[in-house]
């Protein structure tokens, strides 16, 4: 059973099917063959209870005598006149075992024991035939007027009986190889029309790739069967999977303006803060007009203001802009994504451990817009689990042909919704958000993968996104 | 023995005779020994027919297994006729006489032969000491008292000198357990061996002749002797000497492998005589 378990269901249970047939026929067989045995046991039984019954009326008197020539002659007409050579050999003995006579002096020799010939032989109790040899051999007491007066051993041709025997074994093993052949047949074919259903759900399932695909109705089995009911429970799956894919894309879009939404908040203080300022420096030079070195010093003030608020904003426009542009990864990205989290890293306090230690080369093998938006997510995850006064981490190098990007966190780790969402391929609960399977799909998209380590309290979430090899690189 | 059995069969003679001469014979009837080649059917209604035709009235022919039953017959008058072997015609000389001798080979002889197996290496008589031996008849000359009184002279009794003896009751039957490995010799008549040779040569050629023994008075017919003047039985007589003249007879003699029949003398059995001599003084 488990060797077939390779092959698929289409073939496994046609396959079982003609097993089971080629089972039933042998057993049958088998029932047919034992049958005939105990009909050819009971008739030889039969067949030498007479014999030994007809000798023992015919010699009694004789052995009682010990009349060596006279039972020979007896013995020697009896096998005569026997038409069918069934009774091939026999002895007789006196009380005492020793032989008188025998069909063939030479193999039974006058007064000669016959217990020497007899060691193989059967009781006709329990005579039978066996599956081997032409002949058997059978020890009788030869009684006569109720009294032991000697011993007779027949033997008996049975190779007719077993030829027979061997025929019927014959006729039947071809006789069932061509019915259970046929039966197989007509079995595997009938097997293989009902589960033909099965075969194109499953054609379906497989040419569908990673998005299963509904069944033409065309194709739907007719009349309201299992097969019916299971496809159309098959299509009305597909379409809840494709609803669900889309649910999922989105929510991953909207989880980008979300990302930005989050941001927002931090973008107000950050501009929020320099404002203050910048309006103070403009007041002092409204105040202060005439005086050249409180003008020049609040001038100053406000260009370094202004150009805090521009880098800012152009680190906000970036990201939203990159998608588009499709430009390649630089160091530079990263020093956008630290200003971008900065401000959340400050309003909780927290202390944030940054390395960028990949090579321009490495990076500028990957797209700016999906390592971003994987690194935002991450951070933003990062700066919200570890709370007030934790330590985020980020650092990024240069592994075995890939670019490693590690984000680290001291916060409670994620929960078993969020390892699924960030590991898992299934499809995504609805509790929580769509962070983290944003991370999941893009990495893969990049054909990376992602890995999740707790270690002393500290949540690491490392990404793999490969690289081309070095000389692949300059090939091309 | 032989003088208790003698009396028997004697006072069974006369008694059998008061009975016979008081009605006239309407039947002739002939006792046959086992020197007969017994199972050949042919030869019986061959003698039948032959000496029917010669006698004018029915012959009945009474075969019995045993030279002593067929002897019996005849001392008591169950039989008028009987073909005997030399040893009983000289067990009871006294009361019977000879009527015709068969011929064969144009002697009224015959010799015993002892047979072997045809893969036996023994040449003698005394190479089959402890083996085992068929004898036709207690009462056979060639059958038996050959041998017996051979081995008389090497002053050895049958029982002691073969581990087992058995008697079949007839010549060919002594061939045939030779033959067939049932015994390993056999004392068989010479004649019937001979006869044997031809009809069946597959049953002869499985036994080989060890030793023949001087030629003796061939199996005689015989009557009683206090009958022999009767019509019926001189009638008898002339039928057997006369047996070649017709057909049935000729035909019945080639079946026999017999030339004729001819009148003997008591003088042609000396040699079985001898040997009963013999026998009887080592006894």
């Amino acid at each position: 059973m488990r060797g077939l378990q390779p092959l698929p269901l289409s073939l496994r249970v046609p396959l079982l099917t003609v097993a089971l047939m080629v089972l039933v026929g042998i057993i049958a067989s088998q029932q047919v063959l034992t049958t005939l045995r105990n009909v050819q046991n009971e008739r030889i039984r039969e067949l030498a209870q007479l014999q030994i019954e007809a000798l023992s009326v015919a010699l009694g008197p004789l052995v009682l005598r010990k009349n060596v020539w006279e039972v020979y002659d007896t013995l020697d007409r009896a096998t005569g006149e026997t038409h069918v050579q069934r009774l091939v050999f026999t002895a007789v003995a006196d009380e005492n075992g020793n032989i008188l006579a025998a069909t063939d002096p030479k193999r039974a020799p006058l007064d000669s024991p016959i217990k020497a010939l007899a060691q193989d032989a059967q009781n006709l109790e329990t005579l039978a035939i066996p599956d081997q040899g032409t002949d058997i051999r059978l020890l009788s007491d030869l009684t006569y007027q109720d009294r032991k007066v000697g011993q007779i051993l027949i033997e008996l041709d049975v190779s007719d009986l077993l030829a027979e025997r061997s025929k019927a074994a014959r006729l039947l093993l071809i006789g069932n190889a061509v019915a259970t052949g046929f039966l197989a047949l007509l079995g595997y074919f009938g097997m293989r029309r009902m589960l033909r259903p099965i075969t194109l759900l499953v054609s379906h399932m497989r040419n569908s790739g990673e998005r299963p695909e509904p069944i033409p109705q065309s194709d739907l089995p007719r009349g309201d069967t299992e097969m019916t009911r299971l496809f159309h429970s098959y299509n009305s799956m597909v379409g809840s999977i494709e609803a669900k894919a889309e649910a999922d894309k989105r929510l991953a879009n909207r989880e980008r303006f979300v990302s930005l939404g989050r941001l927002s908040a931090s973008l107000a203080h950050e501009i929020n803060n320099p404002l203050g300022g910048l309006l103070n420096a403009a007041d002092t030079i409204k105040t202060y007009a005439d005086r050249p070195e409180v003008v020049r010093e609040s001038a100053e003030l406000l260009t370094r203001g202004l150009g805090h608020l521009r880098d800012v904003a152009r680190a906000t426009l970036d990201q939203n802009r990159l998608d588009r542009s499709g430009a390649v990864l630089v160091a530079e990205d990263f020093d956008d994504l630290r200003l971008l989290i900065r401000p959340e890293v400050s309003r909780k306090s927290q202390d944030l451990d940054w390395k960028i230690e990949a090579d321009q080369k490495d990076l500028s093998q990957l797209a700016a817009a999906p390592v971003r938006q994987i690194v935002l997510n991450l951070l933003l995850n990062a700066t919200e689990a570890s709370g007030q006064g934790g330590k985020v981490g980020l650092q990024v190098y240069t592994g075995d042909n890939s670019l490693c990007i590690n984000v680290s966190d001291t916060g409670p780790g994620l929960s078993k919704a969020a390892c699924a969402r960030l590991l898992g391929n299934g499809p995504a609960s609805s509790e929580g958000g769509v962070g983290l399977r944003l991370v999941h799909d893009m990495t893969r998209e990049l054909q990376g993968f992602v890995r999740l380590n707790r270690i002393d309290g500290v949540t690491a979430i490392s990404i793999e996104l490969p690289l081309k090899p070095e000389n692949e690189g300059d090939l091309c | 023995m032989i003088s208790r059995r003698s009396m028997l069969v004697g006072a069974a003679a006369i008694a059998g005779f008061s009975a016979k001469s008081a009605r006239a014979m309407d039947v002739f009837r002939l006792g046959l020994t086992p020197v007969f080649l017994d199972n050949d059917a042919e030869v019986v209604d061959r003698l039948r027919g032959a000496f029917a035709d010669t006698l004018g009235i029915p012959v009945e022919l009474e075969q019995r297994r045993t030279y002593e039953e067929v002897t019996g017959l005849l001392l008591e008058g169950s039989v008028d006729a009987a073909w005997l072997c030399g040893y009983p015609y000289l067990q009871h000389r006294k009361s019977l006489e000879l009527m015709a001798v068969p011929v064969w080979n144009g002697r009224p002889l015959y010799q015993s032969y002892l047979i072997a197996e045809s893969d036996n290496t023994a040449t003698t008589l005394a190479d089959l000491r402890g083996g085992t031996h068929a004898f036709s008849d207690p009462d056979s000359n060639s059958g038996y008292l050959v041998t017996a009184s051979d081995l008389a002279r090497m002053q050895e009794r049958p029982d002691s000198f073969f581990k087992r003896t058995i008697f079949t009751f007839g010549h060919r039957n002594v061939v045939r357990a030779v033959g067939d490995g049932l015994v390993q010799s056999g004392s068989v008549d010479g004649y019937v061996w001979e006869a044997l040779t031809k009809t069946e040569p597959d049953l002869t050629k499985r036994t080989k002749v060890i030793s023949k023994s001087e030629w003796l008075g061939f199996p005689p017919f015989c009557t009683r002797a206090d009958r022999a003047g009767e019509p019926a039985i001189r009638a008898m007589r002339l039928a057997l000497l006369d047996m070649g003249k017709t057909a049935q007879g000729k035909a019945a003699l080639d079946l026999l492998q017999l030339d004729r029949m001819a009148a003997a003398q008591p003088s042609l059995y000396d040699g079985i005589a001898k040997r009963m001599r013999e026998l009887e003084n080592f006894l």
